[in-house]
């Protein structure tokens, strides 16, 4: 449904998007995730034909976006951060105009959205008299009006109140369930995501640190709280022993690979060090998203002189 | 679709307050100026005028006459203003409010949407444009007779248009120029037009329109620029006051009128162009 191969975006001197690969199968709710600036709203931006690419390549629907836009958004919906429309015009009014920019749509398809999204009896009124919640669910009405198989969206519980989100999370999955969309979700809101994607894709400074299923994403290192006599004793002792590969919280440590926990107690008792508590901890997507980033800007950062 | 997506953007034109603003300020200002024309001196200098060059004032200080007269401040000062602030509007105002973003996720085309808006434009000039002569006329029917019209303009350049008219050659003269009078509206609405599609405010589009109007305008009046006078935007939309001259000034009008097109064109391909490269973003 989407494939990126080698994306880039540079503005001005600045990279905003480098060396970007993506392919999203059809029928997928598949997260985008990343903070503010990590380039997530350029990469759509791109998808939709709004920002010209600098590199690569972009096919929506089987369509390159720069070569043959009108066919490759012409099943495709959008919904971006902040809702806006003419406030000065009804609902309806909105929802015909923007019906005018991909096709003909007749008064009945319009209408069946209206209910879909609950707004029936309010169709009429002025956007300007419409509350937050009401004016995501026309922003969801008029990405439906194309009757889309694609639906991209740009941080949409942006601005909601938690019944909002709670809302739009559900609106989501009735999206996928019963009218079998993809949905491209772009997001910094880690428990949402975690709820609705079955893959994700992590980008920082413009560049694509993860890309997987979820499941994936919290199976990357095997976590195990440890309460011990001298947690920093026993955790030199064990790095130097190559059984961990990492500490978190002065309580977590990462099993390196085929390491066992009773392999782990044996050695700490040998060594001497109580143990008092030991258990496997479930990497959580905020853990592992954290992590991502601290390693990305390790990496990123050059050694400290000595 | 094109059809239809015409009718949306004079929805979304015609659907805003400030679109009005125009035929407001103008219906007042024609309102005051009669006032004024009525009770003041001015009426008088015109009457002296007439009789100066042994014309019966009487027979034409008329409808036709009083409209030109309330016509001509107004195209000069008002009409750039309101045309301006409306195409500076046109694509800034809806980058600047994101939903033009929402647009563009929809398959249209970018060259498409900027015709189609830019038509919207030259349907509101023209609306303008038609709506003050004909208010103008109206309210100067109303306190003025239907006799013949005597037009008197000095020209930067020195010249002076003098000449008198029978009420139907007037009339006819009056509704020619209003043709002319719309494409000098299109211009000035292209030439925001054509800002607004550069990453700006639409104040700012506004006034870059207005200020390379008001350069033209300076660069006119000032002797040292005298050479280059038929050069200056201003110099050819002025090209409707010689409809009233005798004889009539075809030649001029036709030269201005094609450079006033060809300005038009060039101010669309220009913010197309641009607009075409650029990158939108919220």
């Amino acid at each position: 449904m989407i494939q990126l191969r080698n994306v880039g975006k540079q503005f001005g001197r600045r990279w905003a998007v480098r060396d970007l690969d993506l392919a999203v199968p059809r029928g997928e709710i598949f997260g985008l995730l990343g903070h503010n600036g990590a380039g997530k709203s350029t990469t759509i931006g791109m998808m939709l034909g709004q920002v010209w690419p600098t590199t690569g390549e972009l096919r929506i629907c089987g369509h390159d976006i720069t070569r043959n836009r009108a066919q490759a958004l012409y099943r495709v919906g959008a919904i971006f951060e902040t809702p806006v429309f003419y406030d000065y015009l009804s609902g309806w009014r909105n929802l015909e105009i923007l019906s005018h920019y991909t096709a003909p749509t007749p008064p009945e398809h319009i209408s069946k959205i209206v209910e879909w999204v609950g707004l029936t009896g309010r169709e009429h009124d002025k956007v300007g008299k419409y509350s937050h919640g009401m004016r995501t669910r026309l922003a969801l009405a008029q990405a439906l009006l194309p009757d889309p198989e694609l639906l991209i969206l740009d941080e949409p519980s942006d601005g909601l109140d938690p019944e909002g989100i709670h809302e739009m999370r559900l609106t989501i999955q009735r999206l996928q369930r019963e009218l079998g969309l993809t949905i491209l979700l772009s997001s910094h809101l880690l428990n949402e995501v975690e709820q609705l994607c079955t893959r994700i894709a992590v980008l920082n400074q413009g560049r694509k640190v993860f890309e997987g299923t979820l499941a994936d994403a919290k199976q990357t290192k095997q976590w195990v709280r440890l309460n011990v006599g001298d947690f920093t004793k026993a955790v030199a002792r064990l790095q130097s022993e190559q059984l961990i590969t990492g500490t978190r919280n002065g309580s977590l440590v990462a099993l390196a690979d085929g390491v066992k926990t009773d392999v782990l107690v044996r050695r700490l008792v040998a060594m001497d060090i109580p143990v008092f508590e030991i258990a496997q901890e479930e990497e959580t997507l905020e853990g592992f998203y954290l992590n991502l980033m601290q390693d990305s800007r390790a990496e990123k950062s050059p050694p400290a002189a000595h | 679709m094109f059809f239809l997506q015409l009718r949306s953007e004079l929805v979304k034109l015609f659907g805003k307050k400030r679109t009005y603003i125009g035929f407001g300020v103008f219906l007042l200002a024609q309102n005051l100026m009669l006032l004024a024309f009525r009770f003041s001196n001015w009426k008088n200098i015109y009457a002296k005028l007439l009789e100066g060059n042994g014309y019966l004032s009487d027979e034409f200080v008329s409808a036709l006459t009083v409209a030109v007269i309330l016509l001509y401040p107004q195209m000069v000062l008002l009409m750039p203003l309101y045309v301006t602030l409306v195409g500076g509007d046109l694509v800034a105002k809806e980058a600047e409010d994101g939903t033009l973003r929402m647009i563009l996720s929809r398959p249209v085309s970018r060259f498409r949407l900027l015709f189609t808006k830019w038509l919207t434009g030259v349907i509101f000039s023209t609306i303008l444009v038609i709506s003050l002569g004909a208010m103008a006329l109206f309210f100067a029917r109303m306190r003025f007779a239907w006799r013949r019209m005597f037009v008197w303009f000095p020209l930067p350049e020195g010249t002076l248009i003098f000449n008198v008219l029978g009420p139907d050659e007037g009339l006819k003269c009056y509704v020619l120029a209003h043709f002319i009078m719309a494409l000098n509206a299109t211009t000035m609405l292209s030439l925001a037009f054509m800002f607004s599609c550069f990453n700006m405010k639409p104040a700012a589009a506004t006034i870059l329109a207005l200020s390379l109007l008001l350069v033209c305008f300076v660069m006119e009046l000032l002797p040292f620029f005298a050479d280059w006078r038929d050069f200056t935007l201003t110099h050819h939309l002025r090209s409707w006051v010689y409809l009233f001259s005798k004889p009539v000034h075809l030649a001029q009008i036709a030269e201005s009128m094609c450079v006033l097109a060809a300005v038009n064109v060039t101010a669309f391909v220009i913010g197309a162009t641009h607009f075409h490269m650029r990158d939108i973003k919220s």
